[in-house]
C-alpha cells in the first residue's frame, strides 16, 4: 500500500508540477490548485502509464478522493 | 406551449397548480403531472408527442434490462441499444439534412434533402436519457422500476423543452417524495418572475436593437455599430436562455424539485474557461463526465479531448457549420488559456483579462448568430472595418440614446444584484423584512410589466427552443 502512495505521489508531483504535494487518502481535486477536468484526463494517463493498468470510464469520472483511486489501482496490479 | 405567454402564466400554469395540490398521495400527484406535461409538449408538437413517448419508455425498458443483466454481456447490449436509439434519434430528426446536403456539396451529388421538423426540446430529452442509462451502466443510480416515475423524469414540462439538462441522480429520491415547502413556493415565484422579467422585458427589447443591425444586408453598419449590436446579442441570449432557466427552476420548486443551477453570471468570468463553468453549467457537466475522458485512438488524449468536447458542443447547439466553428473557437481559446497556465494567467492585471474575455465571448455570439457563412464574413470585415463603412454612424448613435435606460438595466442585471442586495438583507431583522416587502413588490412589477408586453407581443419563443 505504501509502495502505491509513493509512486503515486512522484505522478502527482510531475502532472501537477508541484513538489510540495503530500498525498492522503482523503485527497481530492479541491485539494491540488491545478487539479480540473482537463489535467485530470493527463493526470488519469500518467498513472495509467506509471501501474501499467487502465481506468474503466467510470472510474475516470466517479473517483471522490485519492483513496478510491488507489483502492482501483489496488485491485488491477 | 411556452412559460412567456398569457396562457400559460394565467391558465395552464394556475389550473395545473391547483389539481396538483388538490391531489393528495405522491403517485397521483405525479400522474397529474405528466399528464400537464404531455399536455404542455403536444400544444406545440401534437405528433412528436408519441416520439417522446416512445423515446422515454425504450430507455426505461433499456434500464431495467441494463439493471438485470448487470455484469454480464446483457448490460453492454442493453447500454449500446440505448445509445444507438437516442443518437440514432437525434441524427434523422436533428442533423440529417444537414449531413445530406454536405455530401450533395462534396461529392457535387442531388440526393434528396429530408425536411422534417425539428421536435421541440429533442437536444435536451435525449441527453437526459442517455445520461440515465449510461449512468444506470456505470452503477451510479440503479435503474427506475416505476414507468411513471421515470415518464415524469424525461417530460416533466418544466425542464421539457429547453433544460436545463437534469440528471436522474439529483432528482431521484424527489420523484418518490418530495415536499414543496411554504419557502420553496416563495424562492420558486421569484425566480419565475425574474425568469419572465429578464425574457419579456430584457430579451425580447434587445432583439429588436440586434435585428435593426443584423437582420438587413448589413452594408452600412459601421465598426461601432457592429460592436455594439454583437454585444446586445451577447445580453439578449444571455436573457433568453437563463430567464427560461430561471423559469424552469422555479417552476421545479413549486412542485417541491430541486434542480441544479444552470447559469452563475456568466459574464463576470476572468477568462473563458470560467465563463464555461458559468454558462449552460448542465450541458457543460454532460460533455465533461461522458465524452471529455473517452479514449482516443487507445490512449487518454487531454487536448483530443477537448477538441471532442468543443466539436459536439457547437454541434449540439444546431446542424451548422457556424455551430461548430462556435464550439471550435471556444475550444481554441480555452487550450491557449491551459498552454498559459493558471499561475501566468493570475498574473496578468484583473482589467485585461475581463477586457479579453468579453471581447472573445462577444465575436463568439456573432459567430452564433449568423448561420450563413457569407453573412458571418460579412459581420467579421463590419467588425474591423474592412467594408469602409467608418467607425461609428448616426444610426448607431440613436440607438444608444433610445435604448439607453434598456441597455443601462440589461448591463446592471449582468451583475449579481439580487444575491447581493439579499446578503445585505440577512445582516438585520428588519433589513429582512424590508428587503421582504421590496421583494414582493419586485414580483408584482415584474408580472404586470411583463403582462402587459405579452399582450402586445405576437410571438416571442425563447431561442433556445431551437435546439
Amino acid at each position: 500500500m505504501d509502495e502505491i502512495y509513493k509512486k503515486l505521489t512522484k505522478v502527482f508531483r510531475e502532472v501537477f508540477d508541484d513538489d510540495s504535494i503530500v498525498l492522503t487518502p482523503e485527497t481530492t481535486a479541491d485539494d491540488i490548485e491545478d487539479w480540473d477536468s482537463i489535467e485530470h484526463i493527463n493526470l488519469i494517463a500518467a498513472v495509467e502509464d506509471a501501474f501499467g493498468m487502465r481506468f474503466q470510464m467510470r472510474e475516470v469520472s466517479g473517483m471522490k478522493n485519492v483513496g478510491e483511486m488507489v483502492q482501483i489501482i489496488k485491485s488491477r496490479i | 406551449m411556452v412559460f412567456s405567454s398569457l396562457f400559460f402564466l394565467y391558465l395552464f400554469l394556475p389550473l395545473c397548480l391547483l389539481v396538483y395540490w388538490l391531489t393528495p398521495k405522491i403517485e397521483y400527484k405525479n400522474i397529474v403531472l405528466i399528464i400537464f406535461s404531455l399536455i404542455f409538449y403536444a400544444w406545440g408538437e401534437p405528433l412528436w408527442v408519441l416520439l417522446l413517448l416512445f423515446s422515454a419508455t425504450a430507455n426505461y425498458l433499456c434500464g431495467l434490462l441494463i439493471e438485470k443483466y448487470r455484469g454480464r454481456t446483457g448490460a453492454k447490449a442493453s447500454l449500446i441499444v440505448s445509445l444507438l436509439l437516442n443518437l440514432g434519434m437525434l441524427f434523422v430528426f436533428k442533423y440529417s439534412a444537414f449531413t445530406v446536403e454536405n455530401i450533395n456539396a462534396l461529392f457535387s451529388l442531388h440526393l434528396p434533402v429530408p425536411s422534417i421538423r425539428l421536435p421541440i426540446g429533442i437536444s435536451f430529452y435525449t441527453f437526459q436519457t442517455i445520461s440515465y442509462t449510461v449512468d444506470c451502466y456505470w452503477e451510479k443510480i440503479h435503474a427506475q422500476r416505476s414507468y411513471t416515475k421515470f415518464l415524469l423524469y424525461v417530460c416533466m414540462f418544466p425542464q421539457l423543452v429547453a433544460g436545463p439538462i437534469v440528471r436522474y441522480s439529483s432528482i431521484e429520491s424527489e420523484l418518490t417524495r418530495r415536499y414543496a415547502s411554504v419557502s420553496d413556493i416563495s424562492a420558486g415565484l421569484t425566480r419565475i418572475m425574474i425568469g419572465l422579467g429578464k425574457k419579456v422585458i430584457l430579451s425580447n427589447h434587445l432583439s429588436t436593437i440586434v435585428d435593426a443591425f443584423f437582420a438587413g444586408d448589413m452594408q452600412h453598419i459601421s465598426v461601432a455599430g457592429t460592436w455594439y449590436a454583437v454585444a446586445v446579442y451577447a445580453m439578449q441570449i444571455y436573457f433568453d436562455f437563463s430567464g427560461y432557466s430561471d423559469m424552469a427552476i422555479g417552476l421545479g420548486r413549486l412542485f417541491g424539485f430541486h434542480f441544479d443551477e444552470n447559469f452563475r453570471h456568466p459574464f463576470l468570468c476572468k477568462d473563458i474557461t470560467e465563463f464555461w463553468q458559468r454558462w449552460h453549467i448542465s450541458l457543460g457537466t454532460c460533455f465533461r463526465d461522458y465524452l471529455l475522458y473517452s479514449p482516443i485512438v487507445g490512449k487518454r488524449r487531454a487536448y483530443g479531448g477537448l477538441f471532442l468536447v468543443w466539436f459536439c458542443t457547437g454541434l449540439w447547439h444546431g446542424a451548422s457549420w457556424n455551430f461548430i466553428i462556435w464550439g471550435l473557437y471556444f475550444g481554441i481559446f480555452i487550450c491557449f488559456e491551459r498552454l498559459l497556465g493558471k499561475k501566468r494567467i493570475k498574473k496578468i492585471p484583473v482589467v485585461l483579462r475581463h477586457i479579453y474575455s468579453k471581447i472573445v465571448i462577444v465575436i463568439g455570439f456573432g459567430i452564433f448568430y449568423f448561420e450563413q457563412l457569407p453573412r458571418l464574413g460579412l459581420f467579421f470585415r463590419n467588425l474591423i472595418g474592412l467594408n469602409g463603412n467608418g467607425l461609428i454612424d448616426e444610426f448607431t448613435k440613436i440607438s444608444v440614446a433610445n435604448n439607453l435606460y434598456l441597455l443601462i438595466g440589461a448591463l446592471i442585471c449582468c451583475f449579481p444584484v439580487l444575491e447581493t442586495l439579499e446578503k445585505l438583507a440577512k445582516k438585520s431583522e428588519s433589513r429582512q423584512m424590508a428587503f421582504g416587502i421590496f421583494q414582493t413588490v419586485c414580483n408584482g412589477a415584474l408580472l404586470v410589466f411583463s403582462s402587459i408586453f405579452l399582450v402586445d407581443a405576437t410571438n416571442n419563443p425563447f431561442l433556445y427552443f431551437r435546439f
